[in-house]
């Protein structure tokens, strides 16, 4: 298991990146199923670091990696404002380019990438539960 | 991420090693807007080498296709496969962008 704490500034995700790439080399995961969970923190934390705070103080997020029998699993906690991920709707993924948005993509990914996302609000914080399955 | 660019003919060729999140998503968006910048120019991006795009990355690359359209140049993707054609697929970006299979395709779509 891996513990890190970051403070919510987009120059903190390359760490944990590099940390669920070592988790993954230590555990011998699958490079797609790194790939995802990679791509699912990527958009769970730039949400979190760009919109849960509406200061502009440093505020702290904490993450835990770990690998399950057959889940690698990532638990990402913040204090920021209350934001279920699962509560919004799907984005149009058939607008032409001139209407495109990508707002809501990032989610649109993490539902799909993944096996299990779990929102769950306590004392004031949010937790948010990814887990992706693999084959052993 | 790293990119490598380089010219064959009239086309720049742009290739992207490694990931693209929104970590390294701005450096790519700044090299894609420096060969953007004047009209009617003709960019191929090499994304065989990519392991994976989030959508940072694909914020960047929906610019630069409209910055394209709009600056009567060619942008053409090549090299979209695996894990990184399945996120184009999710995200309903297969259609959005000229897309080719190797790079030669690519370099001879964009003249």
């Amino acid at each position: 298991m891996i513990e890190i704490t970051i403070v919510n500034q987009g120059s903190e995700l390359a760490r944990v990146a590099g940390l669920l790439d070592r988790l993954g080399a230590e555990r011998h995961l699958a490079p797609e199923i790194v790939a995802d969970m990679q791509v699912a923190m990527d958009e769970v934390l730039t949400n979190i670091t760009k919109y849960a705070y509406g200061d502009k103080a440093e505020h702290k997020i904490h993450i835990c990696l770990r690998v399950l029998d057959n889940v690698l699993e990532a638990v990402i906690e913040d204090g920021g404002a209350p934001f279920d991920p699962l509560a919004i709707s799907a984005p149009a993924v058939s607008a032409p380019l001139h209407q495109r948005r990508v707002g809501g993509i990032g989610i649109h990914f993490v539902r799909n990438l993944l096996d299990e996302v779990t929102y769950t609000r306590i004392g004031g914080r949010n937790r948010l539960v990814l887990r992706k399955r693999f084959k052993t | 991420m790293d990119l490598h660019e380089e010219k064959v003919g009239g086309v720049t060729v742009v290739e992207v090693t490694g990931r693209i999140d929104s970590s390294t998503a701005p450096a790519l968006g700044e090299r894609l807007s420096a060969n953007l910048e004047a009209p009617k120019v003709r960019v191929v991006l090499d994304l065989g080498r990519l392991e994976y795009i989030s959508s940072a990355g694909f914020r960047i690359l929906l610019l630069a296709a409209k910055r394209a359209d709009e600056c009567g140049s060619r942008l053409v993707l090549c090299g979209v496969a695996g894990k990184v054609r399945q996120l184009f697929d999710l995200g309903g970006f297969l259609d959005l962008f000229t897309i080719v299979g190797a790079r030669e395709e690519g370099i001879a779509a964009a003249q």
